[in-house]
């Protein structure tokens, strides 16, 4: 999985020759969101651009594990950063953005969600697919380690929708709970529960295969 | 954080997912140009939205017609579309799932604009019914004393309205004061409400009554009850 909300590149995807919108001011240092969001708001859409680049991975990913597969969640990502440049104006002045984002992404991305069948189920890289900087585990630390994680996915679909959906959002795309309450389009205390529960269902389904 | 908790972050690295699509150039294509934000708002930040997108019953509408939306109306914040069948949808008595009943004032602070109203004999509503900071309602009575429900919102742009075809359910274009309006009558028809985020669909209700919808200022009005299309544009005109 890519990092967390490393979707773009931010600032330094600017072109540092335009001379106007954001890229005049960027010269000694980058804007910081809330200034971007203002000059967004004012309807420069080089600030877009950047918060769209800064946004559109962890986006995507939330729609993906939402939406169920790759096809919706990509047009789910990009109409909900459309529609959210739209609805700037009732952005409220400070708070954080990416919440914000998600919850209309999130909001596409379950109007997308279709019938289970349609649903791609999770799955896990390929075993010789390491990341750079990875320690390299022996064969059998690497097999046990594999297994392991089949087992736990295995037991996170069996779970209800909204208990994998919170598992999902908090723990794999690794959201804050205000951010998997956003995504969710719940109370935060509903998000508390609901991961309660889940935590629960699967010590006990894992307990059980032992 | 648990060994479980742990355990579930580590699995969310190891997860196949599908690359992440550069959506940069598609979403500026959908912007309009620079300068221009597709809902202007004047009073940016303050006023929250209800877009209303009203599904007219008309499963024996158009016979011939296989095309699951027919046709579209637009007044103001509100859409009216032509569908072959309704969606499911709760019964709903006057004023249910309005929102929260408060006074006119809390009401206008909550919405952020003066809610306009027909005169009143004495004093004003006893309560205005707010849904999400968005959509003012209040019961009213028309000249010939039926009880009708009016339901006022922002405007989300430029008003524009359609021709339009016929069918069991009738949406007649009219004026209120100058301004578009459409008059709705015949066969039930299902309102949908979503909050100010965008998109987000609230709840979708079953509406038996007739229904004139308008424009005054930067608002969109909706009247519904079992009024006469004369008495509901006399109410309309009447509200300040």
């Amino acid at each position: 999985m890519a990092g967390l909300g490393a979707g773009g590149s931010g600032h330094q995807d600017r072109n540092p020759d335009e001379a106007c919108g954001v890229l005049a001011a960027v010269v000694d240092r980058p804007l910081d969101e809330t200034e971007l969001v203002e000059r967004a708001r004012r309807g420069d859409l080089r600030a877009w651009e950047t918060i769209v680049r800064t946004h559109q991975g962890i986006a995507f990913r939330t729609a993906y594990v939402l939406a169920g597969n790759a096809a919706d969640a990509e047009e789910a990502a990009q109409d909900g950063l459309v529609k959210a440049y739209g609805a700037l104006g009732r952005f409220r002045r400070g708070a954080p953005l990416r919440p914000w984002l998600l919850r209309i992404v999130s909001n596409e991305a379950r109007n997308r969600r279709r019938s289970a069948a349609r649903r791609e189920r999770l799955s896990l890289r390929a075993a010789a697919e390491a990341r750079p900087g990875d320690a390299v585990p022996s064969p059998e630390a690497a097999l046990l380690s594999r297994e392991e994680h089949e087992r736990l996915l295995a037991a996170v679909e069996r779970l209800s929708e909204d208990h994998r959906d919170a598992i999902a959002c908090r723990f794999f795309l690794d959201l804050s709970e205000d951010e998997t309450a956003a995504a969710l389009n719940v109370r935060r205390g509903t998000v508390k529960s609901r991961l309660s529960r889940a935590l629960e269902r699967l010590r006990e389904e894992l307990e059980a295969e032992l | 954080m648990t060994s479980l908790e742990l355990r579930l972050l580590a699995l969310g690295h190891e997860l196949e997912l599908p690359a992440d699509p550069d959506l940069t150039a598609a979403v500026l294509e959908q912007l309009p140009p620079s300068g221009k934000r597709p809902f202007p708002w004047r009073r940016a930040g303050a006023l929250a939205f209800a877009l209303v997108a009203i599904a007219v019953a008309t499963a024996f509408a158009v016979p011939q017609a296989r095309t699951a939306i027919l046709r579209f109306f637009h007044v103001g914040g509100a859409t009216v579309v032509r569908v072959e069948t309704l969606p499911p949808a709760v019964e709903r008595n006057e004023a249910g799932g309005l929102g929260l009943p408060m006074s006119l004032q809390a009401a206008e602070r909550a919405v952020g604009f003066h809610i306009l109203l027909p005169p009143y004999k004495c004093c004003g509503p006893g309560r205005v019914y707010v849904l999400d900071d968005s959509m003012a309602t209040v019961v009213v009575r028309s000249g010939g004393n039926h009880r009708a429900l009016l339901s006022e919102f922002p405007s989300l742009g430029p008003p524009s309205l359609k021709k339009l075809v016929l069918g069991q359910t009738r949406v007649e274009p009219a004026h209120v004061n100058g301004r578009e309006a459409l008059w709705i009558e015949g066969g039930s028809h299902t309102l949908r409400y979503f909050d100010r985020e965008l998109g987000l669909q609230e709840r979708t209700v079953r509406v038996h009554g007739k229904v004139l919808i308008w424009l005054r200022g930067e608002l969109t009005l909706r009247l519904e009850g079992n009024l006469t299309k004369d008495d509901a544009l006399s109410l309309a005109r009447s509200t300040r």
